[in-house]
């Protein structure tokens, strides 16, 4: 394969092959060089834009020769439009994949299952967010950020931490736990 | 006609087979699940005398919410005396000291908080660890697995709430002398909302005696817990649980959540309640002049409910601290009820 050949191979990769070009490279004597030729900088290309690697074997010439035999505008367009076929192509069995993928998973597994549904019915994690509500006819527990607090309502606030904390500390028989969560509730927060 | 029949009959006879095939794969499940259960209540029965008679030195960190902190303890035992020291790493250089039933403060100068509020002021572990809750009535214990904590071997153990008044529970604990060695507090969707652990640990009966001597320059505090007082609390404890609540009273609580020998504050209504591993504190205090907002406030595992309460034309101020749901907080902050509010506003002077 001479490099004229190579140039409108890479010239069909970027949509900017001419017609006589791509005929030329359709008529060369050795089409499986040609079609590998082809494949390789196909999957280089996929690779460098992180897309899938299409599979072995796709032979878009007959695609391409069909595009320019019965062409009836821009010749041009409509083989550059197949020229992207074989990439495109290869790409929703892929997305479908993944799909089917996530679908299993999801299926599969059942601790995801299981969490979502604890998370609707359990306690809220986060602070920052208002908590769910458990019960249809309760109103939702009202949420006071720490953050909004002044001066004498954090100190207060603290003065409660810290009581606990001292039950909590011997209470729960806890030992360390117990003393970290005094200190813990001493330094502020 | 014919081939239905012939499927069918198969298929009845498949059925037993079926069933028999599924009870040999589950019966190595359900007694393996049986002597999980069993075998983590034995580790969990070792907890609580380890806490206190292990000897041991090292540094832990603990996190709750968006707040670390580390702590370098010293913890020995020897004669029947538990000696203990404890020295704030980051932050202001506080220092905890315990020598039986004396404890000493060494209190930071800086910080918001005056830490003279941190000396337990009533009985120590002692008049708890006697009085061992049956956890397992409301959490189900499982083995995990083993696991590796500032390089100790340990266990793993899963204590799931079985319902949803309180969180589900990790402990590890060190394999040969069963010291808790870390510990996670979870939501039910798994979420680690508090955690403990040991990054460095020496297990050890050779702790030198300047290991438990205050270093720290500082205000000191001092208190002993005196033996008397001692056996009045737990007295109280044991004979009236609700001895302390005094002028009013708890209408719901979470089950097993029973009132524990909380150490006397001088702040009067006060009663903290453990199910032997969660615990939370119930306030009950005449309004004051400071407004407080009300509502749930979340550190980490830890929840604080506001709650206003009117009785006989006054104002009074429920608060409810601990280590549950802000549903659970609330639902036991609202069922508070004030018998006798004069007996409330007199506790509190």
């Amino acid at each position: 394969m001479d490099d004229r050949l190579r140039e409108t191979l890479s010239a069909m990769m970027d949509d900017e092959a001419d017609e006589l070009s791509v005929r030329r490279l359709l008529s060369h004597h050795d089409q499986a060089r040609v079609r590998a030729q082809w494949q390789r900088w196909q999957q280089v290309r996929d690779l460098m834009h992180s897309g899938h690697t299409p599979a072995e074997g796709v032979d878009v010439s007959t695609h391409v020769r069909a595009a320019l035999d019965g062409r009836s505008g821009s010749a041009r367009q409509r083989t550059s439009a197949k020229g992207i076929s074989p990439a495109a192509r290869w790409r929703w069995p892929a997305v479908a994949m993944v799909a089917v993928a996530l679908v299993v998973g999801f299926g599969a597994g059942a601790g995801w299952d299981s969490r979502e549904d604890s998370a609707a019915t359990g306690a809220p994690e986060m602070a920052a967010q208002s908590f769910p509500d458990k019960d249809a006819a309760a109103a939702p527990v009202r949420e006071v950020a720490l953050q909004g607090l002044d001066k004498e309502q954090w100190e207060q606030m603290s003065q409660y931490l810290l009581e606990h904390a001292q039950h909590n500390s011997v209470g729960a028989g806890r030992g360390a736990v117990g003393y970290a969560r005094v200190v813990s509730a001493g330094n502020g927060y | 006609m014919r081939m239905n029949t012939l499927s069918s009959r198969s298929q009845i006879s498949a059925i037993p087979a079926l069933l028999l095939a599924l009870l040999v794969l589950m019966l190595p499940g359900v007694v393996v699940a049986g002597s999980s259960e069993g075998e983590a209540n034995q580790w969990l029965e070792r907890l609580v005398p380890a806490l206190n008679m292990t000897s041991y030195q090292g540094v832990f960190v603990y996190a709750r919410g968006d707040q670390v902190s580390s702590m370098q303890i010293a913890h020995r035992y020897r004669d029947g005396v538990v000696e203990e020291r404890l020295v704030m790493q980051d932050g202001g250089s506080g220092e905890i000291v315990r020598r039986g039933v004396n404890v000493v403060c060494v209190l930071p100068d800086r910080g918001r908080i005056r830490l003279d509020q941190v000396i337990p002021s009533g009985p120590f572990a002692e008049a708890f660890t006697r009085q061992l809750m049956p956890i397992s009535r409301w959490y189900s214990a499982e083995m995990v697995g083993e696991d590796r904590v500032a390089g100790y071997e340990a266990v793993e153990i899963a204590l799931k709430a079985r319902d949803e008044y309180r969180y589900s529970h990790r402990l590890w604990l060190e394999r040969t002398t069963a010291l808790l060695v870390k510990s996670h507090v979870r939501a039910s969707s798994g979420d680690v909302m508090e955690q403990f652990q040991f990054t460095s640990l020496e297990i050890t009966d050779n702790i030198p005696d300047e290991k438990f001597e205050i270093r720290a320059g500082g205000r000191e505090i001092s208190r002993s817990l005196a033996a008397d007082d001692l056996a009045a609390d737990e007295r109280a404890a044991e004979t009236s649980p609700v001895a302390r609540m005094n002028g009013w009273e708890l209408g719901w609580r979470p089950d097993g959540f029973a009132p524990a020998a909380a150490p006397r504050t001088g702040r009067g209504q006060v009663v903290a309640f453990s199910d032997g591993l969660a615990a939370f504190s119930v306030f009950v205090e005449p309004a004051g002049r400071l407004n407080m907002p009300k509502g749930a406030s979340r550190i980490g595992a830890t929840t604080i409910y506001m709650h206003a309460l009117e009785s006989g034309g006054r104002e009074f101020l429920v608060t409810v601290v601990g280590e549950v749901p802000p549903e659970t907080a609330r639902k036991v902050a609202e069922s508070v009820r004030v018998q006798d509010a004069l007996a409330l506003e007199g506790s509190d002077s």
